[in-house]
């Protein structure tokens, strides 16, 4: 059974359709790439799986509830329950250190835990840089923070949006192996915007969109990954 | 824990902002402390001003209208009546003192020394002792202490003059005794010459056409003027405090309404992200309700503070002695300095809940 689905999901601004009747699905424990140039509209279709925007028509049934029909306070407690983030920008609070990035996203769920939270830094990889500030951290130990911000509270879909579009090719591997590593330990479902081919190579699907269509969906052979 | 949390996460995110909340915060503290400082000198100032006019005399004089006496008892009725705050009788007369003619006022003692006159010296402390006008010192060449002799048609008072009083008035010419002193130096026991009266404040007319009625015989005259003076004067300043209160009021909402805006705007992607990761629109409010009411409570009690000393060097400066400042008036600066900053605060923090996260955090 799909843990995600978008029925004809269209998205309109004042002057411009971002989304024109977009449907799809994902199942749960799946890592689906969305692939495509930049303004074909899969940021606009993330944020709508996300709860973070709303659609002009159509439903996205995520466990088989309808997020559109939701109020504003309903949406922020199925994004603390059921959603993690990762941003191109890391959005990381400037004056809070590493640990406790993780644990305001803990603060928001339910309690703050510093001990579950420097448990979550130590699987990115990040145990020696728990009281650091992220002024101090290069861009990819920020993405780092970010990714255990995002599954810190166990979230069924982890929704990522060019998570390595501000790093070089070394960093964007390591946090591509870090991503495939938690997710084949914790199988939570994987869905990420991109633009690079070589990030669109990992997971386990790929659907490219154009213009707010989908215009392909193709999935990715396990020997293809890392190319 | 969580509590705790938020705490700790709120100082951290505060102490990042010193800057803007000390600023919000000298916003409150300069209008709390204009408007307690008005507040405070305008009660203390009608207070202090009833006293000082009291000192200048009564704004309502009855007299017999056939140049006799007025009965004692005849103020203690006048004094019952409705919208009279205070009366007292005095005998006039005139004495002699090494073969000059002075005036003598006789007058209730104890009411004298209510109503603030300059006093050189010590009030009487006992029946022989009297006061002198200021005026008389030199023209008699009396000292503080001597033994003086008042004399009116063969009757004789042996008398100490204890001190020297100045009013600008027909008191600083004459002596002062005691009403049974003037009786036994006049010979009217039981009789007065005048009924000096104070009306309570928009009673004048009223007040004297009551008087006519109980005593038809008697001149009643009304001194309009001191008396129109004084609820006007008094009008004015609280019309002035409240103007002046308005604008302050206004001042200090737009001020920090600014600072809020600005604050709110840094934070835009703070508050997006906090949004993202699950924060509720009350769990955003809380944390701008926090900062106001910390700015509205540290700028209201400092503007207390200033407004209190304000207060205080005015009345040092006008009357050269303290205004005293009823207590409630610290909560009520305190609170007003809150409704200001949660007033001013309620349109950005509106601006920072309708934020679509999705926008903000694609926007950095």
């Amino acid at each position: 059974m799909s843990l995600i689905e978008v029925k004809n999901v269209i998205k309109e601004y004042e002057t411009a359709h971002a989304l024109r009747g977009v449907s799809m699905d994902v199942d749960k424990g799946q890592w689906v790439n969305i692939m495509g140039a930049s303004g074909s509209g899969k940021s606009t279709l993330l944020n709508i799986i996300g709860g973070l925007d709303n659609a002009s028509s159509g439903d996205v049934l995520i466990n088989s509830t309808n997020i559109e029909s939701l109020t504003e306070d309903e949406l922020a407690l199925f994004r603390r329950e059921k959603v993690g983030f990762i941003f191109q920008q890391s959005h990381l609070i400037p004056y809070l250190t590493a640990l406790e990035n993780v644990m305001l996203a803990q603060y928001f769920h339910s309690l703050a835990d510093e001990n579950e939270a420097a448990e979550a830094l130590k699987r990115v990889g990040l145990g020696q840089r728990l009281k650091h500030r992220p002024s101090q951290l290069s861009g990819g130990e920020q993405q780092r923070i970010c990714i255990a911000r995002a599954l810190i509270n166990s979230p069924e879909i982890l929704l990522a949006d060019e998570p390595t579009g501000n790093l070089d090719r070394e960093n964007t591997k390591i946090i591509l192996e870090l991503l495939k590593s938690l997710h084949n330990e914790d199988h939570f479902t994987i869905v990420l915007v991109t633009h690079d081919p070589f990030v669109s190579g990992w997971g386990e699907r790929t659907l490219m969109m154009e213009d707010g269509h989908i215009t392909g969906d193709e999935v990715i052979k396990e020997r293809d990954q890392g190319n | 824990m969580k509590r705790n949390w938020f705490l700790y996460f709120f100082k951290k995110s505060v102490s990042q902002r010193k800057g803007r909340i000390i600023i919000a915060s000298l916003s409150v503290m300069l209008a709390v402390a204009i408007v307690t400082g008005l507040f405070g000198i305008t009660s203390g100032i009608k207070d202090k001003l009833g006293s000082e006019l009291k000192a200048y005399g009564a704004n309502v004089i009855v007299t017999s209208g056939k140049g006799e006496y007025l009965d004692y008892d005849l103020l203690e009725r006048i004094l019952n009546l409705d919208g009279v705050e205070h009366a007292l009788g005095q005998v006039l007369g005139q004495a002699f003192i090494k073969k000059e003619s002075v005036e003598v006022i006789g007058l209730e003692m104890g009411s004298m020394r209510e109503s603030g006159w300059r006093l050189d010296g010590s009030w009487p402390q006992n029946e022989r002792e009297i006061i002198a006008g200021n005026n008389l010192k030199e023209a008699l060449q009396i000292k503080q202490g001597e033994n003086i002799s008042l004399q009116n048609e063969g009757r004789n008072l042996e008398l100490t003059v204890s001190g020297f009083i100045e009013r600008g008035g027909p008191e600083d010419n004459a002596f002062i005794v005691s009403i049974p002193q003037a009786w036994e130096l006049m010979g009217i026991e039981g009789k007065l010459s005048v009924f000096l009266l104070r009306n309570k404040s928009g009673d004048l007319d009223k007040i004297s056409s009551r008087i006519q009625n109980m005593l038809p015989e008697a001149s009643v005259k009304t001194l309009r003027q001191v008396a129109v003076a004084e609820a006007s004067l008094l009008g004015k300043m609280q019309m002035l405090m409240i103007l002046v209160t308005v604008v302050v009021f206004f001042a200090a909402v737009v001020s920090i309404m600014s600072t809020m805006g600005a604050n709110v705007l840094e934070r835009r992607e703070e508050i997006g992200l906090m949004k993202a990761i699950g924060a509720t629109r009350n769990n955003i409010r809380i944390f701008y309700i926090a900062e106001a009411l910390i700015i509205g409570l540290t700028g209201g009690a400092a503007g207390f503070l200033l407004g209190y000393l304000f207060t205080q060097a005015v009345s040092w400066g006008a009357f050269d002695s303290f205004i005293k400042v009823p207590l409630y008036l610290s909560l009520l600066s305190v609170a007003v300095g809150v409704i200001i900053s949660l007033i001013a605060s309620h349109f950005p923090v509106g601006d920072a809940l309708k934020y679509n996260p999705a926008v903000i955090l694609r926007e950095e």
